[in-house]
């Protein structure tokens, strides 16, 4: 084998790794690209039922009049100051929410009597949305965060509540049991078999909380509060200012889709392959 | 339904009374009228459950209530059954062909995750406060996750039911109604149910926003006359009634066609 033969034949895979590697790119970047199509259809339509003013800009301000305020906005630091202050209470709320619904999810999974009298109450309260509790929060804390808080507490505790209970109670017993017989004590069996058995199903409910608790947070934004996003649209439309809500809605719609899609959708995957049900019973 | 319910092993008592759960709620009714004893000023925080029971026959007798509650829930069916007509046979036309598809989903994802209470503002603008705005807010909101599940459904029917049916002449008409529509019932009903769910919830916001009547409006209007017992009495019903909605309407849907056309794909 000559040397060049040699190089040529360590290069190989070398050349290889890299044509797949520009190939993934390429692919990736059509998917890219089939995804953005849809989008940038949707924004040429509004551009030509709005740049000839066929339809008014009260009604719908064309896609340069948004782009403007948008920049505006950026300048002053007002868009990122109500962004902040809509992720932080979420933040917040799900800081408060969370360990609180899977602390009483597991305590009512290991506990019948505590389920049988909690449950109905408990479950009221859950088909109780949170927005509908909004008058009564303004009444106990007035306006501000708060009430706020509370009302996506209102949201996120129950939904993770209820997830975590389930989880809890599709644990198969038999590994309660074996712990038990291996001398486990009931704080291995709720760290180690309880809350992993339950994971998937407590990932599943902080998502579907957070769906609702995104919604329920600019309904609570519009009625009390003087910042955040719920807050910018709402007083936009008092003013008329169509652009401005245009800029809140594509911002509240694109947060969203990226929290969804970047962040709590691989996270359930994962849980789920990780710790989803490893045991199937027959 | 309770006597359904059972084991086929097991004697069937008729009705049977949830003895467990009355007990639980009656529990949480004393610890509520305890509190409301405790706490100062307890007509404005918490009044006790005997003033929400005279908020109740007050606006009972004033045919308040009876009113309110109609109109929420004549909203929702509203919104509804359009959300369903205009929605499914969308969802299935937009499914049939898997390049419209693909184009249709990234934006039909988009728009379902936008809740409606975010486009009431813009809604507003258009409409001012009026019935319109909450109706055509509402219908947003259901709307999107319906023709986004169905358009779901539809593509996760197996091409080979298609292929089979197309092998054998059959006409497309016959494809959608025998395949299609079938394969993509469970997902309307995921759909129908998310998207009340959702239009539920919009629907007490919007109300609070722009109502003139209905419960959502019902318990905002109370907040600013610190009428707290009809707050409470507003929250009640409203928890009623979706309690109502979820055991009686989307349960049973959910349950059934999921039972009846759930397999198809296996």
């Amino acid at each position: 084998m000559t040397p060049e033969t040699r190089a040529a034949v360590a290069e190989a895979p070398a050349a290889s790794a890299a044509r797949a590697r520009a190939m993934r790119r390429r692919r990736s970047a059509a998917t890219w690209l089939r995804g953005a199509a849809p989008f940038a259809t949707l924004l040429l339509l509004w551009y030509g039922l709005t740049a000839r003013g066929t339809l008014p800009a009260i009604f719908l301000p064309p896609p340069g009049d948004v782009a403007r305020v948008v920049w505006e906005l950026l300048r002053d630091g007002s868009l990122l100051g109500h962004m902040g202050a809509s992720l932080g209470r979420v933040l917040v709320g799900l800081a408060v929410s969370v360990p609180m619904g899977i602390a009483f999810g597991v305590g009512m999974g290991l506990s019948r009597g505590l389920a049988r009298a909690v449950e109905p109450v408990a479950s009221f309260l859950n088909s109780l949305s949170g927005i509908a509790w909004l008058p009564l929060a303004i009444t106990w804390f007035g306006i501000g965060w708060v009430s706020v808080t509370f009302i996506l507490w209102n949201t996120i505790f129950f939904l993770v509540l209820f997830n975590t209970l389930v989880g809890v109670r599709a644990v198969p017993r038999i590994f309660e049991h074996s712990l038990l017989t291996l001398g486990g004590t009931r704080r291995h069996i709720i760290f180690q078999v309880l809350i992993p058995g339950a994971l998937p199903s407590i990932v599943t409910g902080i998502r579907m909380s957070m769906g609702f608790g995104w919604r329920a947070i600019l309904a609570a934004e519009m009625i009390s509060s003087t910042n955040g996003l719920g807050f910018l649209i709402y007083n936009a439309a008092n003013f008329h200012q169509t652009d401005t809500i245009l800029v809140g809605i594509l911002l509240i719609g694109i947060i969203w889709l990226t929290t969804d899609r970047l962040i709590l959708v691989p996270i359930e995957r994962w849980t789920v392959e990780r710790w989803g049900l490893v045991w199937k019973p027959s | 339904m309770a006597t359904n319910s059972g084991s086929p092993g097991r004697v069937r008592r008729g009705l049977r009374i949830p003895w467990g759960m009355l007990a639980a709620i009656a529990a949480a009714v004393a610890l509520w009228a305890a509190a409301s004893r405790l706490i100062p000023q307890a007509d404005l925080y918490l009044p006790s459950p005997a003033a929400v029971w005279d908020a109740f026959v007050d606006l009972l007798r004033k045919g308040v209530l009876p009113d309110y509650v109609a109109a929420s829930i004549r909203r929702v069916i509203l919104a509804t059954v359009i959300g369903l007509a205009i929605g499914v046979p969308l969802g299935v036309f937009i499914g049939i062909n898997a390049k419209v598809a693909d184009f249709f989903y990234p934006l039909l994802n988009f728009f379902q995750s936008l809740s409606g209470i975010a486009i009431l503002p813009l809604v507003i603008v258009w409409f001012g406060f009026t019935e319109r705005t909450i109706l055509v807010a509402i219908n947003y909101t259901v709307l999107f996750p319906v023709v986004f599940n169905v358009l779901v459904g539809v593509r996760s029917v197996p091409r080979i039911y298609v292929n089979a049916l197309r092998t054998m002449g059959a006409s497309r008409l016959r494809i959608i109604r025998d395949v299609l529509l079938p394969g993509a019932l469970p997902h309307v009903a995921t759909g129908a149910r998310l998207g009340m769910a959702y239009g539920w919830r919009a629907l007490i916001a919007a109300e609070m926003l722009v109502g003139a009547n209905g419960l959502g409006f019902m318990i905002f209007n109370a907040q600013s006359f610190f009428l707290t017992n009809r707050i409470i009495l507003g929250m009640l019903a409203i928890g009623t009634l979706w309690i109502l909605i979820d055991r009686f309407l989307l349960r049973p849907l959910e349950a059934d066609t999921i039972q009846r056309w759930g397999l198809v794909q296996r």
